[in-house]
C-alpha cells in the first residue's frame, strides 16, 4: 500500500477528449437548449467522436432556467447512463462533477454542454444576485456592485489604483485580436480605459463583461477512453473546491478570502508547485475576479497587480500568459466555458495566430459569483 | 431548546421594511443564542434554533466599502442615477448593503465611521440609510 494520495488528486486518470464551440454574439431564432445541442453537434463533428460513445450527460442549468439534462437529452437523442444538472456549471465545476462521475465508474464518457441566449432574451443581469434582501430597493445590482466595492476595500489597504486594475483588460484585449471568435477586438489602450466612463464607480465598461449568446461543449472521458478518442487527451491532474455559502455573514465576503484554501489544495492535489504552470485561465466576469485570483493563487502579491502585468511577469507578451482567448472581457461570456476550450486547444497546439510556445502545465481557476471557487490543473502528458 | 409542532412561520423582510418606516432598525435576534442575522429567516445559521424575535438594534457601524451607479440596472433606479451605495458593519455583527447620504464616496470613506438616518426611495418610502456618524 502506498500513502494516501492529497485530496482531489486525479493524477491523469480523466482526461478532455474534445472541445467545441458555437460562434459568440448575438444569435436569435435558436433557443438555449438547442444552441447546447448545436455545441455538441461541432464538437463530435470536428472530434470524429461517435454520439453512442457518451454515456453521461451534464449540463449547466442558467438564468432563465433552461439547461436541464432531461430536456437537452431528449433534445440531443441520448440515454446516457448517468446525467445531471448542476445549478451553476461555470466549467471548472461541472468538471469537476465529470471526474467524480468517472472515477467513480458511473459513466466513462461525458458530454458537459451549455447554451445561452441571454443577450436575445435581453438579461441585463438587473435582478440581485443570491440572497440579497435588499438590494434591489437600494439599487445593488449586477456583479459590478460587490465587485466595485471588492475593488474599492482593496484600494484602501493596499493602495491598488484604477490604473493597476486597467491592466486586466487591455492585456486580455490584445490576445482577443488575435481570436477570430472574440466579440470585442478594437485596440484598447490604458488610456482609452482610464477615459471611459464609469457604470459603476469604480468600474468601467472594460471591467465587465457583456452578456452574450452562445453554446460551448466538452467531452471529458476516463483516460483510456480518452487515448481511443482522441490522440491528443488533455489529462487532468488536480481538482479543488471551497465555499463561501453564508455570504455576507462571513467577513470580507467579497474580497473572497476562502478563494486562498483553493489555493492550498490545488498544487498539492496536482502534484505540481505553481511555478510550474505554463499558462494562466482565470475566469472574469469581472477585472475584479481576476485581481483576486491572480493574488488568492499567489501569482501576485497582494496590490501588484498592476506591476505584474508592467514588468511582463503577467499578460500579454509576458512571463506566464493570461486568459490568451482574451477571456469573457473580450472574447464572449459563456460563464467560462471558453477558456478552457481556449486551455485545450493551446495545449494541442491548436491555437492558431494565438499559438503559444509548447505548453505542458495549465491552470484554470473560476468562481460561481459570490459563493464558491473551483481550480483544475492539466497537463499535457499523463503524468 | 425545544422542537416543537408547529415549527414557526418562514419569515422574510417584511418586517425590517415596515419597522424602517417608524425609524427603527430592527433585525431577528436569536432566542436561543442571540446571534443576530440577515438576511431575514425563519432558523438561526449559528444554532439553527427557529425561535426568534426582532429586536431594535443600535444604528452605528462602518463602512467596509462604497460604489456609485452611473448606470441604472433596472428602470425603477433611473431617475436616481448617480447614487452611492455601501455597505456597513454594524456594531450588532450585520453587514447591510444601504445607500450613502452625505458621505463623500471614494476610497477615502472606506473604513469611516457611520450612522443610520432614514432617506425615502421610491415606492419603498422611508428606508434605512447610513452617513457619517
Amino acid at each position: 500500500m502506498g500513502s494516501t494520495p492529497p485530496l482531489g488528486s486525479v493524477d491523469g486518470r480523466v482526461a478532455i477528449a474534445a472541445v467545441g464551440n458555437t460562434i459568440q454574439g448575438e444569435i436569435p431564432g435558436i433557443s438555449a437548449d438547442e444552441l447546447a445541442v448545436e455545441a455538441l453537434r461541432i464538437t463530435l463533428a470536428e472530434s470524429g467522436i461517435d454520439k453512442n460513445q457518451i454515456d453521461g450527460l451534464i449540463t449547466c442549468k442558467s438564468y432563465g432556467g433552461f439547461g436541464i439534462d432531461t430536456e437537452i437529452g431528449r433534445l440531443a437523442g441520448l440515454n446516457p447512463a448517468y446525467s445531471a444538472t448542476l445549478d451553476y456549471g461555470t466549467c471548472n465545476f461541472s468538471l469537476h462533477l465529470a471526474c467524480a462521475v468517472i472515477q467513480s465508474g458511473l459513466a466513462s464518457v461525458v458530454a458537459i454542454v451549455y447554451g445561452t441566449v441571454q443577450r436575445s432574451a435581453g438579461n441585463r443581469f438587473t435582478a440581485p444576485l443570491g440572497r440579497q434582501d435588499e438590494a434591489s430597493v437600494y439599487g445593488f445590482l449586477n456583479v459590478a456592485g460587490p465587485a466595485g466595492m471588492a475593488f474599492r476595500r482593496h484600494q484602501k489597504l493596499y493602495g491598488t489604483t484604477e490604473a493597476d486594475l486597467g491592466e486586466i483588460a487591455v492585456s486580455q484585449r490584445k490576445y482577443a485580436i488575435a481570436n477570430p471568435l472574440a466579440i470585442f477586438q478594437k485596440p484598447l489602450t490604458l488610456e482609452d480605459y482610464l477615459n471611459a466612463p464609469y457604470l459603476v464607480e469604480p468600474l468601467r465598461r472594460a471591467d465587465l463583461c457583456m452578456i452574450s449568446d452562445g453554446g460551448a461543449c466538452m467531452i471529458v472521458a476516463r483516460a483510456d477512453k480518452a487515448r481511443e478518442l482522441s490522440d491528443r487527451p488533455v489529462y487532468v491532474q488536480g481538482i479543488a473546491q471551497q465555499t463561501g455559502l453564508r455570504d455576507r455573514q462571513n467577513a470580507d465576503q467579497w474580497l473572497r478570502p476562502w478563494i486562498g484554501r483553493v489555493a492550498d489544495r490545488i498544487y498539492p492535489a496536482a502534484g505540481i508547485d505553481r511555478a510550474a504552470i505554463d499558462a494562466l485561465y482565470i475566469q472574469d466576469p469581472t477585472s475584479v475576479w481576476v485581481m483576486q485570483m491572480l493574488e488568492w493563487y499567489g501569482f501576485v502579491e497582494p496590490g501588484g497587480v498592476g506591476e505584474a502585468f508592467r514588468n511582463g511577469d503577467i499578460g500579454f507578451g509576458g512571463s506566464l500568459p493570461l486568459n490568451t482567448n482574451g477571456g469573457q472581457l473580450s472574447e464572449a461570456y459563456m460563464w467560462g466555458f471558453l477558456h478552457l476550450c481556449e486551455l485545450v486547444r493551446q495545449m494541442r497546439g491548436e491555437a492558431g495566430e494565438r499559438q503559444l510556445d509548447k505548453i505542458g502545465t495549465a491552470q484554470y481557476c473560476s468562481t460561481f459569483g459570490m459563493m464558491k471557487a473551483a481550480s483544475t490543473i492539466f497537463s499535457a502528458e499523463a503524468s | 431548546m425545544t422542537t416543537e409542532f408547529p415549527y414557526g412561520e418562514t419569515e422574510g423582510d417584511e418586517r425590517f421594511w415596515r419597522n424602517a418606516q417608524d425609524g427603527r432598525l430592527t433585525f431577528q435576534r436569536c432566542d436561543d443564542c442571540e446571534f443576530v442575522r440577515w438576511p431575514a429567516a425563519g432558523v438561526c445559521p449559528e444554532c439553527l434554533s427557529r425561535n426568534s424575535t426582532w429586536v431594535p438594534v443600535e444604528g452605528r457601524g462602518t463602512l467596509w466599502s462604497n460604489v456609485v451607479y452611473h448606470r441604472a440596472y433596472a428602470p425603477a433606479h433611473k431617475d436616481e442615477i448617480p447614487y452611492p451605495v455601501g455597505l456597513v458593519e454594524l456594531d450588532c455583527g450585520v453587514r447591510l448593503v444601504t445607500r450613502l447620504v452625505d458621505v463623500t464616496p471614494g476610497v477615502d470613506a472606506v473604513g469611516t465611521r457611520v450612522s443610520v438616518k432614514y432617506t425615502e426611495i421610491g415606492q419603498h418610502g422611508t428606508v434605512p440609510a447610513f452617513g457619517p456618524a
